[in-house]
């Protein structure tokens, strides 16, 4: 027995490893990237701490800290032993050399000038000022640029220039002054923030729930009834034609879409000689962007609901249809009183999988109206493509995109779990069918 | 309301399933329809209820001309041989169904499917759903379900099929007391001859799409058309003998028995190769004419015991006895035909 079940969980391992690598591991990456600022600027991968202009104009707006943002991007001038080094590679004389050491060593000067001034008054003066601007340039310490591993480590730059930080000033520095992506809130609060956001998410709910209705469940029914009404061979042909926008390449699909619908395309030619004018149906208002956008989809998506609504039609014993006419029902009594309530259980299992399905698919609007005319067909799915992964600025807003992802990732295991309490609920209260 | 079937013709593609057929079934009366699997018994409902469309010939309920009209509006109740109940619906709106369609007030409907529940006792199933029943339950509403109308005509599709032997014994009897209590033309489709014979007011017994006799059952069973006939009617079966008529008798080659037969016949068929049949209630010890041979088979029916005793050339006569205990396998015994009870058939099967 125990052999047997160490035997079973060594063939379930890869199973298991394939299930948390590619289900659990992006929903928890997704999760993970949300909460943070990764965008193009900040790398996927450790920052620094650097100080530079952008880092500086953050510490004057964020910390007030104007003053001490223009010091830190000035150069100063410090006589250091490494300095001192520095210089004898230069070519300083060693009289001069030892004459700084031992009168000016740790002397610190805020600008080029005031260190010449120094080195011109030496008793071992340098010979030329060219010589002297070449000392002058060992002795020269800047902080600007240099990627700094920790925080401390800058300070310890800093400080070793004389400037002296409060601990308010360290922590402000440290903040401002790293580079690479941090753990926020922030993409929340902006999400909450922005317009756009809410017209995102009502247009997600029309679409989703309008192509639902209208097609993925509604045509459906419809086609698996006709279907089913129909002798077997024209049946089946219909069944194969609208399975050909499932199967057709997505890219090609709506290309024809486009053809349809451009402004010499074979709607505007259709009705010129009606005397409307030519147009692109597709983008020349959010009413008919919307009604392609519905069709196209929902032309793709009613053949599943389709598919299972007819298979389950057929599932349904032929004496129950005989016994309903002899009973007296007509086509419609039929539809209604046998069809329908044998139908129940993939009308919500069709409702539930599409709904998920609708709400993460953007491709097809990308393809078509890549959200337009101006947002007005922009859902969620496809804002949070195109912050994280398309933007012609070229500034990717991963955590921004994934933040936007991780409200579908809670919408549809929200969902799923209402459904799944459906359908365990059937499995609950459904006995036995009797064997026909 | 009588039916009638003139020349009714029904083919599936190229098969015709049912040639030429025409049958009357009386007012008031169960008419069987009897036949092996295959001949066209559920084709022929199927025709008479609407559900097919017929090929040829006319239907009439009473005098009134149905071949085209539909289903729904024949007013036929059906027991099909599944009971094809509605699983999704509870027993009270099953049998309430037809009504519901026609719709009658609420109040009328509950009213009627208490009445019919009471008539075929499950008054105390009415909230229950179909796949929380037994088979003879389920086989009560969909009875109910098929007499709430008041149908001209009740159709029954191998109804006891899917019983067990004891639930097939009474609801043999409920159906039966429910059509002579409704006063219903019925059809009973079957392959029980059993079925048939102890149901039915008559029995038409099909067989390759065409009927071969329409009788009452004991008729039909004592005067067969044909051997085919007598072969499917009793249980245990009738035994055949092949011989000769010679010098106003029956003979049996492998023993040289006699058997003395109606000298009409025995005129009329000189010399001719004929076959004998003989119910096993007609070949006794005590019999007329004794034909030896030896039992090779017993078969204890409780009450009766079955005999099969095997002629030198292979050939069986079955015997029914009530009570013979002394009877063992491989004894020779010389038992007697009751020769006035005999059947005869000629060449192709036809009684003489
Ligand atoms: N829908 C159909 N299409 C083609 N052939 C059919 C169809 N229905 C029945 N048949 C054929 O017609 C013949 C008669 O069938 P039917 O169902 O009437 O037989 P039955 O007497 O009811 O037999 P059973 O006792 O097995 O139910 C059979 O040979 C059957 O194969
Ligand atoms: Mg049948």
């Amino acid at each position: 027995m125990g052999n047997s079940k160490h035997l079973g969980l060594i063939l379930l391992a890869p199973a298991g490893v394939f299930v948390i690598l590619f289900f659990l591991a992006p929903v928890v990456l997704t999760a993970i990237f949300g909460f943070t600022n990764m965008s193009t600027a900040t790398g996927i991968s450790g920052g620094a701490y650097v100080v530079n202009e952008s880092t500086m104009r953050a510490l004057g707006e964020r910390f007030g800290e104007r003053e001490l943002a223009g010091r830190l991007l000035r150069k100063s001038y410090v006589i250091d032993e490494a300095g001192l080094q520095a210089a004898r590679e230069s070519g300083a004389e060693q009289a001069t050399i030892e004459e700084l050491r031992e009168k000016y060593l740790g002397r610190n000067f805020e600008s080029r000038r005031q260190i010449e001034r120094l080195l011109k008054k030496l008793d071992n003066r340098p010979a030329s000022i060219r010589a002297i601007k070449k000392i002058a340039a060992s002795f020269e310490r800047s902080v600007v640029n240099i990627r700094f591993d920790s925080p401390e480590e800058l300070v310890a730059a800093i400080e070793g220039y004389g400037i002296v930080l409060s601990d308010a000033q360290r922590q402000a520095l440290a903040d401002v002054s790293y580079t690479g992506w941090v753990f926020t809130t922030q993409n929340f609060k902006t999400m909450m923030e922005l317009p756009d956001t809410w017209r995102t998410m009502a247009n997600t709910l029309f679409y989703v729930f309008s192509t639902l209705i209208l097609f993925n469940t509604g045509f459906a029914l419809v086609l698996a009834i006709l279907t089913h009404y129909m002798p077997e061979g024209p049946a089946g042909f219909f069944r194969s034609v609208w399975l050909l926008p499932r199967i057709t390449p997505p890219v090609l699909y709506v290309l024809m879409w486009k053809w349809l619908a451009w402004d010499n395309g074979f709607l505007s030619r259709m009705l010129e000689p009606l005397g409307i004018a030519p147009r692109n149906w597709l983008l020349d208002t959010p009413a008919n962007a919307w009604t392609f956008v519905i069709l196209i989809n929902g032309f793709v998506g009613a053949s599943m609901g389709m598919l299972i609504f007819s298979s389950a039609i057929k599932a349904i014993p032929q004496p129950l249809f005989h016994a309903s006419e002899v009973d007296g029902a007509s086509r419609w009594q039929q539809i209604r009183h046998i069809i329908l309530p044998q139908l129940r259980w993939p009308i919500l299992f069709i409702t539930s999988y599409q709904t998920l399905s609708l709400l993460t698919s953007f491709e097809y609007i990308l393809l078509a109206t890549d959200g337009g005319p101006g947002g007005a067909t922009e859902v969620w799915a496809l804002a949070a493509y195109k912050k994280a992964l398309s933007n012609y600025g070229g500034a990717l807003q991963y955590g921004y995109g994934a933040a936007m992802s991780l409200v579908l990732v809670v919408i549809g295991v929200v969902l799923s779990l209402i459904y799944l309490r459906l359908f365990n609920f059937k499995a609950l209260t459904e006995s036995p069918k009797i064997e026909q | 309301m009588r039916i009638l079937l003139e020349n009714f013709t029904k083919k599936f593609g190229d098969l015709t399933v049912i040639d030429n057929m025409n049958l009357e079934v009386r007012d008031g009366e169960m008419l069987a329809l009897l036949g092996g699997s295959g001949c066209g018994k559920s084709t022929t409902l199927f025709a008479i209820c609407g559900i097919h469309r017929i090929d040829g010939g006319r239907i009439l309920f009473g005098d009134r001309d149905v071949t085209h009209t539909t289903s729904q509006e024949r007013n036929v109740g059906v027991v099909f041989q599944s009971f094809a109940l509605y699983p999704h619906m509870t027993v009270e709106q099953n049998i309430g169904f037809p009504l519901r369609l026609r719709k009658e007030p609420k109040e009328q409907i509950a009213r009627k499917v208490g009445e019919m529940a009471e008539m075929v006792h499950i008054e105390e199933l009415l909230q229950r759903r179909p796949g929380e029943l037994s088979g003879g339950q389920q086989q009560r509403v969909a009875l109910a379900r098929a007499l709430i109308r008041r149908p001209s005509v009740l159709l029954l599709d191998e109804p006891l099929a899917n019983l067990d032997a004891a639930l097939r014994l009474e609801m043999r009897s409920e159906i039966r007391r429910i059509q002579q209590e409704t006063g219903i033309t019925a059809i009973l489709v079957t392959h029980d001859q059993v079925e048939a014979m102890s149901m039915a007011d008559r029995i038409a017994i099909m067989d390759a799409g065409k009927i071969l006799q329409i009788a009452e059952p004991r008729e039909m069973y004592e005067n067969p058309v044909s051997d085919y006939v007598a072969r499917f009617l009793g249980s245990p079966p009738i035994s055949f003998l092949e011989g000769r008529i010679e010098d106003s008798a029956f003979v049996e080659p492998s023993t040289g028995t006699r058997i003395p037969v109606d000298p009409e016949i025995a005129a009329s068929h000189a010399g001719r190769a004929v076959r004998l049949g003989i119910r096993p209630e007609h070949f006794q010890p005590d019999g007329e004419v004794p034909i030896p041979g030896r039992i090779s088979f017993i078969e204890i029916q409780g009450r009766e015991t079955l005999f099969d005793v095997e002629l030198p050339d292979g050939t069986v006569i079955r015997s029914i006895q009530s009570a013979n205990e002394e009877a063992r396998v491989g004894q020779e015994v010389c038992w007697g035909i009751n020769a006035k009870k005999i059947m005869i058939f000629d060449e192709n099967g036809l009684k003489i």
